[in-house]
């Protein structure tokens, strides 16, 4: 007993020196993350310039992101209008009755409206990787006289040619201080970083640019929520029998009455009968 | 002889019981401390290696889009006619880079990038602030990444969702019986161009041939499909694309902001008041400055301070 005591206490001793330094490992990785920025990638990623313009928070809450550019499209079919009404109690008001009757000289317009509501992204997941068949080309210069198609174009055409190590291109796109390049073949993707520079002709000059791994991301998760336009109302089905400009006047008159629930209108727009329009929508600030 | 050996035997055998004893019991104790400690070293490897591995690599963005009105703004004819047959929203989402200015530092951005860097070259700097002449040291900001993407998700216009579909057929005849109860305008169904059918997971996508009928059949959240002579109510739902665009993590390099320390002994004086002191000395060319936009001093408490482009 006493002796496998000894050993017991040994393989102890043995264990706690083995914990001992793994803690240490653990202690000077988490050094060497705290001195270097946080989030950061185990690669170098492209640089964006940034500027401190006064926009500061007390506390210590986690920073939100920046949504930007929110644009909804719309399609609107043949024979359809969309009324844009000053006063949202109004837009109600006409849409408490599903049809309406326009009166002309000699007949009746029978049309139906209906409320605008829109989808909008409420949440939003992203995962992101290492992508294994996609790298970043950066170090392009910033004067060139090329279209973002040429751009992609000269390098696609570089980059697929074996004798540089490159290999079909599947996707491509032009990022904020890059390109982002997809090959058919992981290898290809993983040996062009392994070389990481590469000379290329871009419009009648040679660059140096570098080719390193792409960190790519994938939709996790989208929800959406259906948005009332409360000003809105969308008008279907209406007969073919004016042409645009007379059609426009017969709406607007026909919806600015009172005495048909109408009343100030914004703006209408009608697609004649046989064509297809998207009405775009944004956000009210920008 | 053999008697006698024995017993000076037994003796060293009792005198080496009770030292063994005593070691065994020392041990113990010895044992018993390491093992505890063993324990709290795994608990605290456990603990880093959590944390570690939250770090970097991989990661998980998730982002609620805050409410926003909105608001008609043109008529558009694209030429690509795929565009008619969802209602596409689109956005981009990028990080907000923070800088966690410490108590005794300050951020000055200079209008030129150039004076911003001349201002780092120097690195000591002498400030007259009030009667107390401070020596503050200039660096370049150390900024985090971030990411930046562009989301567009269409709802279609053509096609609807269909989940909860129970599974009492076999998979042909269902598909069968999932066009017929879409196609009968009583119920508010349309022709049916498609049906793909899930039967593992009670789902399909139902494509119709006119838009319009989807809308019509989303306006309730249920539909009934009648197999037989029973009547099932299966839930719709809007048919979803997401695409990701544009994904990109970047990190952020501050050119024309400059990080100033060394601000430590003025802390509970006026954060605004120092920071018009040192606007005033950076603005002058003969100490290497230049025209300032703007001055940040964080003197009582720790505060966030955002980049942008």
């Amino acid at each position: 007993a006493c002796f496998r005591r000894g050993d017991l206490l040994h393989n102890l001793q043995e264990e706690q020196a083995r914990l001992k330094m793994r803690l240490q490992e653990l202690q000077q990785l988490k050094r060497e993350l705290r001195n270097s920025p946080q989030d950061k990638v185990p690669f170098p990623v492209p640089e964006v310039p940034l500027v401190f313009r006064g926009h500061v928070q007390e506390g210590m809450e986690v920073p939100k992101s920046l949504v930007s550019d929110l644009q909804i499209c719309y399609p609107m079919p043949g024979g359809s209008a969309l009324v844009i009404f000053d006063d949202p109690k109004v837009a109600k008001q006409v849409l408490r009755q599903k049809e309406h009757q326009i009166e002309l000289e000699e007949c009746r317009l029978r049309v139906q409206v209906q409320p605008v509501e829109l989808p909008v992204v409420t949440t939003i997941q992203v995962s992101s990787q290492m992508s294994s068949q996609r790298v970043l080309v950066s170090g392009l210069p910033d004067k060139l006289k090329l279209s973002e198609e040429e751009l992609l174009d000269k390098l696609e055409l570089f980059f697929c040619k074996t004798k540089n190590g490159g290999g079909d291109v599947e996707t491509r796109e032009l990022l904020h201080g890059g390109v982002m390049l997809g090959f058919a073949k992981d290898e290809v993707a993983q040996n062009l970083c392994r070389t990481g520079q590469f000379t290329v002709p871009l419009g009648g000059r040679q660059f140096p640019l570098k080719v390193s791994p792409y960190m790519s991301g994938e939709i996790q998760k989208a929800e959406i929520r259906f948005q009332p336009v409360p000003q809105a109302v969308l008008v279907l089905n209406i007969p073919d029998v004016l042409d645009g400009p007379e059609l426009q006047d017969v709406l607007q008159v026909h919806f600015q009455k009172p005495t048909r629930g109408g009343g100030e209108v914004e703006a209408l727009t009608v697609v004649p009968p046989g064509e297809q329009r998207l009405a775009v929508f944004t956000t009210e600030s920008s | 002889i053999m008697a006698a050996g024995e017993d000076i035997n037994e003796v060293m055998k009792e005198y080496l019981k009770k030292e063994e004893f005593m070691k065994y019991e020392q041990n113990q104790e010895l044992i018993d401390q390491i093992a505890k400690e063993n324990i709290y070293l795994t608990m605290e490897i456990q603990k880093l290696e959590k944390e570690l591995q939250e770090a970097p690599g991989s990661s998980q963005i998730k982002e609620d889009i805050p409410e926003a009105k909105l608001k008609f703004t043109s008529l558009e004819n694209p030429e690509d006619d795929s565009r008619f047959s969802n209602i596409s929203c689109s956005f981009q989402v990028s990080s907000q880079v923070p800088y966690v200015l410490q108590k005794g530092e300050a951020l000055i951005t200079f209008e030129e990038e150039e004076v911003a860097q001349n201002v780092i070259r120097m690195e000591k700097h002498h400030v007259q602030i009030m009667d107390i002449g401070v020596e503050v040291m200039a660096k370049p900001v150390p900024l985090n990444s971030g990411v930046r993407f562009q989301v567009s998700v269409g709802v279609s216009k053509m096609k609807v969702n269909v989940t909860e579909i129970p599974d009492e057929l076999p998979e042909s005849q269902m598909r069968d019986k999932l066009e017929l109860s879409f196609c009968k305008s009583r119920n508010g169904g349309g022709e049916v161009e498609c049906v793909e059918y899930d039967k593992q997971a009670g789902s399909a996508v139902i494509t119709f041939v006119e838009a319009g009928v989807a809308d019509r059949i989303l306006q309730k959240k249920d539909y009934p499909l009648y197999i037989n002579q029973d009547c099932h109510k299966v839930v719709v739902s809007p048919y979803m694309e997401t695409h990701l665009k544009k994904f990109q993590v970047f990190s952020g390099i501050s050119k024309r902001t400059v990080l100033l320390t060394g601000l430590e002994e003025l802390c509970l004086m006026d954060e605004e008041e120092i920071g018009d002191f040192v606007n005033i000395h950076f603005q002058r060319a003969k100490n290497g400055g230049g025209e300032v936009d703007m001055v940040k001093c964080s003197l009582n408490e720790p505060c966030i301070a955002y980049f942008q482009e």
